[in-house]
């Protein structure tokens, strides 16, 4: 099963995303950690600025899934800046459903990305990988990923709603 | 010495900007990394589409230290997207002149980019740490940051432009 094309998302495509954003939090054991909304999704991707860019990989109808669906994988990126290089392309998520792998349909969104990248002079592709998804990691380093964690010490750090909220509320001192 | 102003970014400041990224690469050992160019942070900053904001603490005249400059800090910092909850404040870079720390610029800069934070409906701020930076994580740890990296695993990686080249070439 070798027929797919990979395509720009569009408004209609926005519940689709949203399935397979939740089917990859699953598979994550995080499911019930997508709060997002396919308004959220619409409104945010596809108003006067968008804040991610998608492509997804579309099958012919013969070829639907199990559940009737044509929509089989997805990739959703946005540009960063790094202020010694400049513009960066970063992979957000990225999944192809289970029952279409081994069909090179990830393979073929990886180079559809690299295209973006390369085009519009981004100086490298950065994304997250958690450190147990061992099939994943080795994917990206077949195609010369490098751990930036690893080798240069770097560590994710978040402060949360809660923590913004309190640091805004704060009187200013000194 | 409590006089400092935070403000929007605006074209002229980008030769600060780039002095800034320098000085804090410096510190980092990691100077002759930056390949940007004044003309760079100018077109990617304060074109039709900006690819990041900037906010830069300035001070008048007469509190001067260093020979020049008025503009002695910066935070540097765009919005990503996670498909979980949606957008981020994403800090890229944050920096404060030597001579100009213990006054609490650091704290307003950050106080600055939690009201942008929140004003734009972003759900959290992310950044990253060097883990061998003691006093940036601490500083962080005290307003309520914690390490996702140790916490849930995540690890950073890169695919740099040759092998996306090399990507991209393939048949």
């Amino acid at each position: 099963m070798a027929n797919f094309i990979l395509r720009k998302a569009e408004p209609r495509d926005v519940s689709d995303i949203l399935r397979l954003i939740k089917e990859l939090a699953k598979f994550e054991e995080m499911e019930d950690q997508v709060i997002l909304t396919e308004k959220d999704l619409l409104e945010d991707g596809f108003g006067d600025h968008p804040f991610y860019h998608c492509i997804v990989a579309e099958v012919p109808k013969q070829h639907q899934s199990a559940d009737g669906h044509v929509i089989v994988g997805f990739a959703m990126y946005y540009f960063t800046y790094d202020p010694w290089i400049g513009k960066l392309l970063y992979l957000e998520d990225f999944y192809v459903m289970k029952e279409y792998r081994g069909s090179g349909i990830g393979s073929e969104i990886l180079k559809k990305l690299s295209e973006t990248a390369v085009r519009t002079r981004c100086s490298s592709m950065h994304f997250i990988v958690v450190e147990w998804n061992k099939t994943a990691i080795d994917f990206y380093k077949r195609r010369g990923a490098s751990d930036l964690s690893l080798e240069e010490g770097w560590r994710l750090f978040k402060i949360d709603k809660q923590n913004l909220l309190k640091m805004t509320s704060e009187e200013r001192t000194g | 010495m409590a006089n400092f102003n935070l403000r929007k970014a605006e074209p002229k400041d980008v030769p600060d900007i780039l002095r800034l990224t320098k000085e804090l690469a410096k510190n980092e050992e990691m100077e002759d990394q930056v390949i940007l160019t004044e003309k760079d942070l100018l077109e990617d900053g304060f074109g039709d589409h900006p690819f990041y904001h900037c906010v830069v603490a300035d001070v008048a005249a007469e509190h001067q230290k260093v020979e020049g400059y008025s503009v002695i800090g910066f935070a540097m910092y765009y919005f990503t997207y996670d498909t979980w909850i949606g957008k981020l404040l994403y800090l890229e870079n944050f920096y404060v002149m030597r001579e100009y720390r213990g006054f609490g610029i650091g704290s307003e800069i950050l106080k600055t980019l939690s009201d942008t934070a929140v004003k734009n409906r972003c759900s959290s701020m992310h950044f990253i740490v060097a883990e061998s930076n003691k006093a940036s994580i601490d500083f962080y740890k005290r307003r309520g940051a914690f390490d996702l990296s140790l916490q849930e695993g995540w690890r950073l990686f890169r695919i740099d432009k040759e092998n996306l080249q090399k990507m991209s070439a393939e048949e």
